[in-house]
Parts: C-alpha cells; sequence; structure tokens
C-alpha cells in the first residue's frame, strides 16, 4: 500500500490572516513502511484567476476564456529536510508565515473569494520528495484568507441604512395592467454598508397592494467585473436568494429582513485595479398572476409584468 | 240503637305504650369517621390531552429520540417537554385524517423521498434543494396517508444515519426538505401530523445539533477533555472552535431560500445561540416577527405554536410576557399562546402598529392562570390602558381584569388596581361601560373595605341613569351590581341608608327590578322579625312593586309562586310588638295591595288569626281586637278562590274565634264553610283525588271540631251535623268510599256528643261545652239517635254502591268497626 498524507490545519474554519499570524498545522503520513526521501515541502500558492465568458466579452476574449490570473503569494519551505519516515502515522508539524513585513512586491492579500468570474483562492501543497523510483506524495489544501484585523480600519459598526419605498410608479419596467391600475407599495429599511459577520438586517412593510402577493425575496446580487484589455467586462449574477414575504401578507405590518452572509460566496467589495467585486441588495416583489404560472423558473434579476423591484448597492466590510 | 258509653281516660291509659326514659337520642346520627371524597377532578378532554388514550396513529416510537441523549433541556423544563409531548399525540389524535392525503406541488419531496435521497446523497450541489419547485404541474396529487408517514419515518431514519455516519450535509439537507413540507397546508386535517412528525425531526436536529457543539466546547479535537459546561454557561465559556461550528450551522440554515422551513429550522437550533449570544431571546423576537411573513393562517398558527415551544427551551425566557409561554399549561392554550409571544415580544412596536391588540390582551388575561393574573396586575393594566382599539371595547378588558383578579383571595396589588380602575372609569359617560366595569370590581371593593369607593359608584351610576334612563343589557348589569351589593351586607338598614340605593332600585323596572327586589326580600327575611316601621315601609314598597311586577312581566307560574312566596314570608316576619292594632292595619294594606295573590291571601288570614291568639293569650281589652280579626279573616277569606283553601281557613277561623269565646262567629263560620261546599260547582271539585280527599279531610276535622262547638240552641244541637249530612245527599261527584268515611265520621261523632264527659274541650273560652249543656237531655238524645239511624242507613248504600267487591269489603269492615265503637251490641 502506498503511503497516504494529508494536511491538517490547526483551525477547523482554516480561515487565517496572513500578515499576523502564521499557518500551522501538521502533516499526517500514514504508511505501512518506513518512507524515505529527498525533503518535505509545503507551497502556499494565492491567485486570483478570472474568466471572461459569454456575450459581453469580445470574440477572442470569449475563444481565449481566461484572464491571466494574478499571483498573490507563491511561496515554498522546507519542511524536513530528506530523511526517513517511520512507518505508522507519522505527524509533522509545521508553522509558516506567509507574509513577511518586508516584502513589499507582493499583491494585496485579497480576502478568499468563491465567484462566477472571479476566484480568489489560497492553496497549501505539501510534497514529499521520493527521487525516481517513487512517485512523490502530494496533497493539496485550501485555505481561508480573511484579511488582517490591523488592517482594517475602525468603521463605525452601525450600518447606515437607506430607506426604500416600492410603487407601481418606481419601476422602470412594464407592469400588468391591474398592478399599474391598483397600485401598490412597499417601504422599508434596509443597510448599504454592512459587516460581512453580521447578517443583512432591515425591514420592510407591505402598506397597500391591490393585487395579492405571492412572495417578497431579497435577492443578494454580485457585481463582477474584469479588465479584459481595454475594455472592463461586468456581470452580475444571484448569489443567494432569501424569501422574505410567503404568501399576502398583513397589511403595515413590519417584516424584518434578514439575511446571513454566505461564507465564500461573498467578500469585502473589491476595486482592485485588474477586477472588482461589488454586491447588491435586491427587494423583488411578486404578485399573484396567472400569467406568472407560464414562466414558472425565470431568472429573479429578470423584470417580469407580474414583478416590482428595488436594486440598492451594498458594501460589504470586514470589521474587527 | 243505644250509644255505647266511654271512659276516653281509662281507655287511653290502657291503650298507651308504657313509656321508658331513653339513654341516648335514637335520632343522633352515630359518630362516623367521615372521610372526606376527593372526587373525581373535572376532565376536559380538549384541554387535558389523556396520554393513556391510544391515539388513530402508532406514534408511540415517533416521540422521544431513542439515539440522542437530549440535554438541551434546562433544568426546570422537564415538565414543558412532558406537556409537549403530550400535546404532540393529542394533536394527532384530534384530526384523526381520511386515508388519501391531498397535496400540492409543494409537497413533491415527499413523492420523490425514495429515489430522492439516492440523488441527494451522492451530489453536494445546493440547487438540487430546489427542485421540488421543477414540479410544475398544477392541481392536488394524493398520496395515502399511512404512505406518507411512513416516508415522513424513513425521512427520520435516513437522517438519523446519515448523521451518525458522520455525513451531516445529507442530514441537515433531509431536515431542510421535511421543512419545507410544512409549507404545503393543503394536507387539511392531515397538517397537524405532518407537524408533529415534521417538527420530531427538527428536534433531532436540534439535539443533534446542540451534542455536536457541546462536545466541541467540552472536547478538544484529539479527545483530550477540555472542561465541561455548566448548565448554566455562558458564550465566553464556549471555545472557538465550537462557537466557529455553531456558527457554520445558524449559516447553512440561513441560506434556506423558502421563509417558512428557514424559521422551522433555526427554531431547531434555538438552544444552539446560547454558545453564542447571551442572549438568546433577541432570536426569538426576530423569529416572531419573522412568522409574520407567513401568510398562511394554518401554517402560521403552527409556526407560532412551534416558536411557543421552542422558546420554552431557553434559560432566560423568563423575562417579560414570554414567561407566560413557560408557565401556562397545556393543551389548545398553546395557540393562544403563540399569539401571545407575538404579541408579548413585539410589544413596543406592537402598539403602534398593531391595531388589533384589544382582543388578544382580552384572550390573555382570560387565559392567563390567576397567580400570574396578580403577580402580573399592574403590567396587565398598563397593557389594557394603552391598547383601546376597534377589536375590543376596552372596558370589557377591564372587566374582565376585574372578575379574574376577583377569583383569587389575595392580591398584592388590589389597591392601587381598583383605585386606578375607579379613576379610569369614573371618565367614561356611558352608563352601559360604566357598569360593566363596575361591576367586576364590587366584590374586590367589598373584600378590602374600599368604602369610599362603594359611595363614589352609586352615586355615579345614579347620575349617570338619571340623564339617560337604561336598557337590557345595562339592566342585567346593575342588577347584578345591586345583588352583589345585598350579598356583602349582613344589614338591610345598612343598605337602605346607602346614598342613592333606593334611588337607583327605583328606577330600575322589569325582571331584573323584580330579581333585585326577591334578593331585598330574601335578605330581609333571612334574620330575626321586622320590627323597624320606615324598614317595613320599604320592604312593603319592595313588595307591592314585585306583586306588581307579577302581573306586568310575563312569568311562568313557577316562577310565579316564589316572588308570592317571598312576600308571604315577608308578612309573616313583620311585628309591631304590642302595637297590634297597627298589625292589622298593615294587614289591611296587605290585601290591599296584593289582593290578587291567593297564597297572600292565605298568610294574610293566618297572620290575623294568629294575630289574634296571641291577644288572647295577653287577655287584655281584647274582644274588639279579635272581633276585627275574625272580620277581617272572614272577609279575606270570601276572596280566596282555591276551595279546599278556603276550607280550611275557615275552619282555622272557627277555632280562633270559639277559643276567644265567639261561639255565634265560630258556628256562622262553620256554617258558611258548609255553604261554600254547598254552593261548589260539581265539575269544580272532582278535578282530581287530591282534592278530594283534601275535603274528605276537611268533613272529618269539621266533624272533630263539632263535638266541642257548642250545639246551637235555637236551630237545634244537631243543626249542623245535619247540614253536613244533607250536603251528602246534594254531593253527587262523592265516590262511595268518601261517603262511608264521612258516614263514619257523623256516627262517631254522634256517639262522642252523647257521652258524659268528652273526649276533649275547647281550653279557656270559658263557655260551656255540649256535655254540660245537653248531657242528659232526653230530647237531644233522640235527635242523636234518630241521626245516627239516618246516617247508618246512609252507610249501608254507599257500601252497597260500591263496585269492587274488595272495597266494598274493607269499607264493610271500617263501617263494622265504626258501629261496633259506637253503639251497644242490643
Amino acid at each position: 500500500m502506498s503511503p497516504a498524507m494529508e494536511i491538517k490545519l490547526s483551525r477547523a474554519s482554516r480561515v487565517y490572516r496572513p500578515s499576523v499570524e502564521p499557518l500551522e498545522g501538521k502533516i499526517i503520513v500514514k504508511s505501512t513502511s518506513s518512507v524515505s526521501h529527498y525533503g518535505i515541502r509545503l507551497t502556499v500558492n494565492g491567485s486570483v484567476s478570472m474568466k471572461v465568458r459569454g456575450g459581453s466579452a469580445g470574440i477572442i476574449e470569449s475563444l481565449v476564456g481566461a484572464v491571466k490570473p494574478i499571483t498573490i503569494v507563491s511561496k515554498s519551505i522546507e519542511v524536513k529536510p530528506s530523511g526517513k519516515i517511520a512507518s505508522g502515522t507519522t505527524e509533522i508539524p509545521f508553522s509558516m508565515m506567509i507574509r513577511q513585513s518586508g516584502d513589499d512586491n507582493h499583491e494585496r492579500f485579497y480576502e478568499t473569494f468563491h465567484g462566477a468570474n472571479i476566484s480568489i483562492q489560497y492553496l497549501l501543497t505539501a510534497d514529499v520528495m521520493r527521487g525516481y523510483l517513487h512517485k512523490p506524495l502530494s496533497t493539496t489544501m485550501e485555505f481561508i484568507v480573511e484579511s488582517d484585523k490591523a488592517e482594517l480600519l475602525e468603521r463605525p459598526v452601525s450600518p447606515e441604512m437607506v430607506i426604500f419605498y416600492i410603487t407601481q410608479d418606481t419601476q422602470k419596467h412594464p407592469l400588468l395592467p391591474e398592478l399599474k391600475a391598483g397600485g401598490f407599495r412597499v417601504t422599508g429599511r434596509i443597510p448599504t454598508l454592512c459587516s460581512l459577520s453580521d447578517p443583512i438586517s432591515g425591514e420592510l412593510v407591505v402598506e397597500t397592494s391591490v393585487v395579492p402577493i405571492q412572495s417578497i425575496d431579497v435577492h443578494l446580487l454580485r457585481i463582477e467585473s474584469i479588465l479584459s484589455g481595454e475594455r472592463i467586462v461586468t456581470e452580475t449574477s444571484l448569489v443567494q436568494s432569501t424569501q422574505i414575504a410567503d404568501g399576502d401578507v398583513c397589511r403595515n405590518m413590519t417584516l424584518p429582513i434578514y439575511v446571513i452572509l454566505p461564507r465564500l460566496l461573498t467578500c469585502p467589495t473589491s476595486l482592485a485595479g485588474p477586477f472588482s467585486i461589488e454586491f447588491k441588495a435586491s427587494i423583488v416583489i411578486t404578485f399573484e398572476s396567472q400569467l406568472s404560472k407560464t414562466h414558472p423558473k425565470s431568472d429573479p434579476r429578470t423584470p417580469r409584468l407580474w414583478m416590482a423591484m428595488e436594486t440598492l448597492p451594498l458594501e460589504l466590510i470586514r470589521t474587527r | 240503637m243505644e250509644f255505647r258509653a266511654r271512659d276516653y281516660k281509662a281507655e287511653s291509659e290502657a291503650h298507651a305504650l308504657p313509656r321508658k326514659r331513653a339513654d341516648g337520642d335514637p335520632l343522633s346520627a352515630p359518630a362516623v369517621d367521615i372521610v372526606e371524597d376527593k372526587g373525581e377532578e373535572f376532565f376536559d378532554p380538549l384541554r387535558e390531552p389523556n396520554s393513556n388514550v391510544v391515539g388513530s396513529l402508532d406514534t408511540e416510537d415517533d416521540i422521544g429520540h431513542p439515539s440522542v441523549v437530549v440535554s438541551t433541556e434546562v433544568p426546570g423544563q422537564e415538565n414543558a417537554k412532558r406537556e409537549w409531548t403530550s400535546f404532540k399525540r393529542f394533536l394527532m389524535q384530534r384530526f384523526p385524517v381520511s386515508k388519501m392525503v391531498s397535496i400540492s406541488a409543494m409537497s413533491d419531496g415527499i413523492l420523490r423521498s425514495g429515489k430522492g435521497y439516492e440523488k441527494l446523497s451522492m451530489s453536494t450541489d445546493p440547487d438540487e434543494l430546489d427542485d421540488s419547485q421543477k414540479f410544475s404541474e398544477e392541481g392536488i396529487r394524493s398520496i395515502a396517508r399511512q404512505e406518507y408517514i411512513s416516508r415522513l419515518k424513513e425521512f427520520k431514519e435516513k437522517f438519523a444515519d446519515a448523521w451518525q455516519s458522520g455525513d451531516r450535509v445529507t442530514s441537515l439537507k433531509l431536515a431542510i426538505k421535511v421543512a419545507k413540507l410544512l409549507t404545503d397546508t393543503s394536507v387539511g386535517q392531515f397538517y397537524p401530523t405532518l407537524f408533529v412528525l415534521a417538527t420530531d425531526i427538527m428536534e433531532m436536529l436540534g439535539d443533534m445539533v446542540w451534542e455536536r457543539v457541546k462536545q466541541k466546547a467540552e472536547y478538544a479535537e484529539d479527545g483530550t477533555f477540555l472542561c465541561s459546561l455548566p448548565a448554566s454557561f455562558r458564550a465566553d465559556d464556549v471555545g472557538l472552535d465550537a462557537k466557529e461550528t455553531c456558527n457554520n450551522w445558524f449559516c447553512k440554515i440561513g441560506s434556506v431560500k423558502e421563509l417558512l422551513p428557514r424559521i422551522y429550522l433555526e427554531l431547531a437550533l434555538l438552544p444552539c445561540w446560547r454558545f453564542l449570544v447571551d442572549q438568546p431571546i433577541d432570536s426569538i423576537q426576530r423569529l416572531v416577527m419573522m412568522a409574520r411573513g407567513v401568510a398562511d393562517p394554518l401554517a402560521c398558527s403552527y409556526c407560532r405554536l412551534y416558536i411557543a415551544r421552542c422558546a420554552q427551551k431557553l434559560p432566560s425566557v423568563d423575562t417579560g410576557m414570554i414567561h407566560l409561554v413557560s408557565i401556562a399549561s397545556s393543551g389548545l392554550r398553546k395557540l393562544l399562546e403563540s399569539a401571545v409571544v407575538e404579541f408579548g415580544l413585539g410589544n413596543t412596536e406592537a402598539h403602534g402598529s398593531n391595531p388589533s391588540i384589544s382582543i388578544i390582551v382580552h384572550n390573555l388575561i382570560k387565559e392567563l392562570p390567576v397567580d400570574m393574573v396578580n403577580s402580573k396586575t399592574i403590567d396587565i393594566i398598563n397593557l389594557i390602558e394603552c391598547c383601546n382599539d376597534y377589536t375590543l371595547d376596552q372596558c370589557l378588558n377591564y372587566r374582565l381584569l376585574g372578575f379574574r383578579l376577583s377569583e383569587s383571595k389575595y392580591s398584592l396589588h388590589i389597591v392601587t388596581v381598583v383605585d386606578r380602575v375607579i379613576r379610569v372609569v369614573s371618565q367614561k359617560d356611558m352608563l352601559d361601560e360604566y357598569l360593566k366595569v363596575v361591576d367586576a370590581y364590587v366584590d374586590l371593593i367589598f373584600q378590602n373595605h374600599m368604602d369610599d369607593h362603594l359611595v363614589k359608584i352609586l352615586d355615579g351610576i345614579s347620575k349617570r341613569i338619571c340623564n339617560k334612563g337604561m336598557v337590557g343589557d345595562e339592566l342585567a348589569c346593575l342588577q347584578s351590581i345591586l345583588v352583589k351589593l345585598l350579598s356583602h351586607f349582613k344589614n338591610l338598614e345598612d343598605i337602605f341608608s346607602l346614598n342613592h340605593f333606593l334611588e337607583i332600585l327605583d328606577m330600575m323596572y322589569g325582571r331584573s327590578r323584580m330579581i333585585v327586589n326577591m334578593h331585598i326580600l330574601d335578605k330581609a327575611t333571612r334574620g330575626g322579625l321586622i320590627c323597624d316601621p320606615t324598614t317595613i315601609q320599604l320592604l312593603f314598597e319592595v313588595s307591592q312593586a314585585l306583586n306588581d311586577s307579577i302581573d306586568q312581566v310575563n312569568v311562568r307560574d313557577e316562577d310565579l309562586q316564589q316572588p308570592a312566596r317571598m312576600i308571604s314570608r315577608f308578612i309573616d316576619k313583620v311585628s309591631y310588638g304590642a302595637d297590634r292594632e297597627r298589625h292589622l292595619a298593615f294587614l289591611v294594606e296587605c290585601r290591599r295591595a296584593f289582593g290578587s295573590t291567593n297564597e297572600l291571601k292565605e298568610t294574610l288570614v293566618h297572620s290575623s288569626n294568629s294575630l289574634a291568639v296571641k291577644a288572647l293569650i295577653e287577655r287584655k281589652n281584647h274582644l274588639d281586637f279579635l272581633k276585627s280579626c275574625i272580620a277581617f279573616s272572614e272577609v279575606t277569606i270570601s276572596s280566596v278562590t282555591a276551595l279546599v283553601r278556603q276550607l280550611k281557613l275557615y275552619l282555622e277561623t272557627a277555632e280562633v274565634a270559639l277559643l276567644g269565646g265567639l261561639v255565634s262567629h265560630s258556628d256562622g263560620l262553620v256554617q258558611s264553610a258548609i255553604s261554600c261546599m254547598q254552593s261548589v260547582d260539581l265539575v269544580d271539585v272532582s278535578r282530581g283525588p287530591t282534592d278530594a280527599d283534601e275535603t274528605l279531610n276537611f268533613l272529618q276535622k269539621i266533624c272533630g271540631f263539632l263535638i266541642i262547638l257548642p250545639g246551637n240552641p235555637e236551630k237545634g244541637a244537631v243543626y249542623t251535623p245535619k247540614s253536613l249530612f244533607a250536603l251528602l245527599n246534594s254531593q253527587s261527584w262523592m265516590t262511595p268510599r268518601m261517603r262511608a268515611r264521612i258516614c263514619c265520621a257523623m256516627i262517631s261523632l254522634s256517639a262522642t256528643l252523647s257521652q258524659k264527659n268528652l273526649p276533649y274541650h275547647a281550653s279557656k273560652s270559658g263557655i260551656p261545652s255540649n256535655d254540660i249543656l245537653f248531657y242528659g237531655n232526653s230530647a237531644y238524645f233522640g235527635e242523636l239517635v234518630s241521626f245516627s239511624e239516618e246516617v247508618v242507613r246512609k252507610l249501608v248504600d254507599a257500601i252497597k254502591q260500591e263496585p269492587s267487591p274488595v272495597a266494598r269489603g274493607s269499607m264493610a269492615l271500617e263501617a263494622c268497626n265504626c258501629i261496633a265503637l259506637s253503639f251497644k251490641v242490643s
């Protein structure tokens, strides 16, 4: 049986803040026989990978598909010089400072983000070199980077709330005649600045609506922009939907908006040179309509005759 | 024929039983230990689900989680848990389901559960969870109930298996799927069952996550023991790793799109908030508000019910209104509690925006346990004060509070509360509102001796009635207040002397007034004699009003009797002491007032007779007074319409007259009675056996009375017995048995009158009795004998007329007995 290797990080959450703390953990090798090697190395690779797809990009880009990734960090250390690993389970602890205070030539350590077109990923790879006769052992694991607390501004925690109101007159797209004629009014408050560790919390009141409401949802949208050559390619996609009202709810009753931000799928709003990641919150009211049944599953962002919406920018930040 | 001579004295001595002193009273009950019987407790099947009943569904194994040690319970919450368990069982039994359950597209998950699971376990794509939405077919499908249940059980097993094997993602996905089923209320009657089964799985998830996080907090990754969390741990006691895990769970649940399943899942994990924050109560508050977003009333009610249940699991829920949830007991009340949660927690905000709080407050006050009402009185009254909306009249809440407070013996803040309520209510101009509230507090005012409030209330009532009369409801309310007032005071005079009492009473009318009047009379006649002339006058007026109301109000016969009886009792209790003339004048007044009621006239005759006897006993200047009494009685009797009563009253008055030595009056009265019988319409008397029996009794009794009534020397000594005998001939309705009995009585009368010494005399009257007047007078004897012969003949005729041989035999025997006693054997 060939030896098995895995990396176990010191934190179950795998969240690290690179400039203030080392990446710690252990390499675990399980083997029925002893393994001689030419050294055990650990490599950290962090990069921003971007792809441009679809009609929004030019023909060439769409053919190429991907923009050259940006390397954030690439660093390798030797954990153990050449030697022998005894049979059984061997644990090799390690501690690795990913970023030295002197290293200024590196890119900023963006937070981990798994988007549709942009992906910011940090990988840790352990390699055991075993010469020509044996296959080298290798294992890779992703760890998550969050901004260093020291780098964060002490921002006011109180979120900036914006008051919104949605009526038949605020809609830019055509509405069902009965909606236009009967009218509706939904008001509320929602933050435009929100800490990633807090839920988006606001409130919403259905003041009037002649047509019964089917559902009210809050959609979390991400806007990924990529500098591709001379052009900026922007795409908006849905991250998460959260239903606030199910059915024709009571009028004039305050309904809480409470949306927990999903991890990995969100990160602090970043406006870097070659790319930017932004977020928006969209409040969508779906009214009951026979028509909607003929379009059972459509992209919630598409304006429809039986829907009303309000989209507001949402700046996400990392707070202490 | 010859009468047998009798020595009554010797006979009675010879026949008397020997008498002996007894050691103990044979009638007094022997000392027996009476064991207090506890009695069966009242059992309300709607409220207290009986845990012994086996339901239509086999739920035994469903309830309780075999594999997980439950430790989410905070100490002291065991009760709540047991209650919940029995409540769930009750829910399932309460709503039996038909064989088929109809489901809509939303329940698609249940239809595909078999293969769906395979897919789920393979894939971790979150979109997979949404594919029940692909179900686009319109219309309702149905599934067998048993199949639905077994699918749910299957879910549960798979859920537990997945968890055991460490596949928590699958477990969570299954739980989400189950929670989503709760969105479909088209299952109708099956919903409660679905709710129970689904929340079972929710609780299982909750317990498992709790255990897992707890373990993370207590043990390091390599299994070394770190610390043991105390029962009342704080968020600071929990390590980062455990917090991280817990937070992760909440994040995962937060990503569920649909509102209702998200709420249920967070409720399942609710106790886990304790690992993260010290105030998990805030989450409840948010969840309660989130539940408003569920528009379906059924789904929403059950969701709130579950919120109430889950709130019980938190240790710090004793703040504010939510405390109610943990102490209020069982059953259907829970549904209300869930409303309370909404209202209690949304307190600050609700007052502004929720216009229908009054009705909730009302039900809240109604359902709260008494001790709770007592301890939270001030809060409750604050609450009532600030909610005044169209759903319920505010005064009804005040009223209910009053009644609830009266349920217990003692309350801490009672004085403050009553003061406040009275202050508030005194600002209400409407009589109706005023009475409704006051009615509930009268008892409290009495119990706590707040007499100045009583004065205020009466003043308030009278002022409001003066402004604007009274109608139905108000009368009923006022009646209740006055009755309470009557039962509180010991002394009627004290009540009459209350400011405005009589004034208020005067303004009442109809049935309510009648009832109050009856209570007044009842009160008056329960004590001793009524001597105070003012009181008598007031009571007389009350009686008069009552009597009049009998005519006005359309009452049934039995209703009518009671007031008459009350007035009778009052007349009986009246006493003017030595001033008998005044008393008689009172009776005259009564006759004028109550002349329409037979029963009362009877009472008046009795009263006047007893007045006469009292005067007789005192023996001073009594003759004139006696005559007035007899005259009063005689006149009164003649207007009594019931024959038998009339006869009895005649006889009674005749006895009194004889006692007073007024022989001719007495004789006259007896004659009146006889002529009264003669004039009786045939149909009238033959009404029933009782009347016939009573008439027979009367005739026998009059025979007894004739022994002491001196014979009329002018008309002949046996004039009266003869006129009695003549009656026998004229009354064709009499049965042979009656005739025979009357004949026997007359034979005995004649035989007795022939004796030297009569067996009894009219004592004290000083008038000569028949034996003194006539004994030895041969003409008298002759008359008696010839009369007896005539009677015996009649007797024989009567016996012969009896058709039944058995009855005839016994009648003959009776007759022989009588004849043998009365006559000498020749």
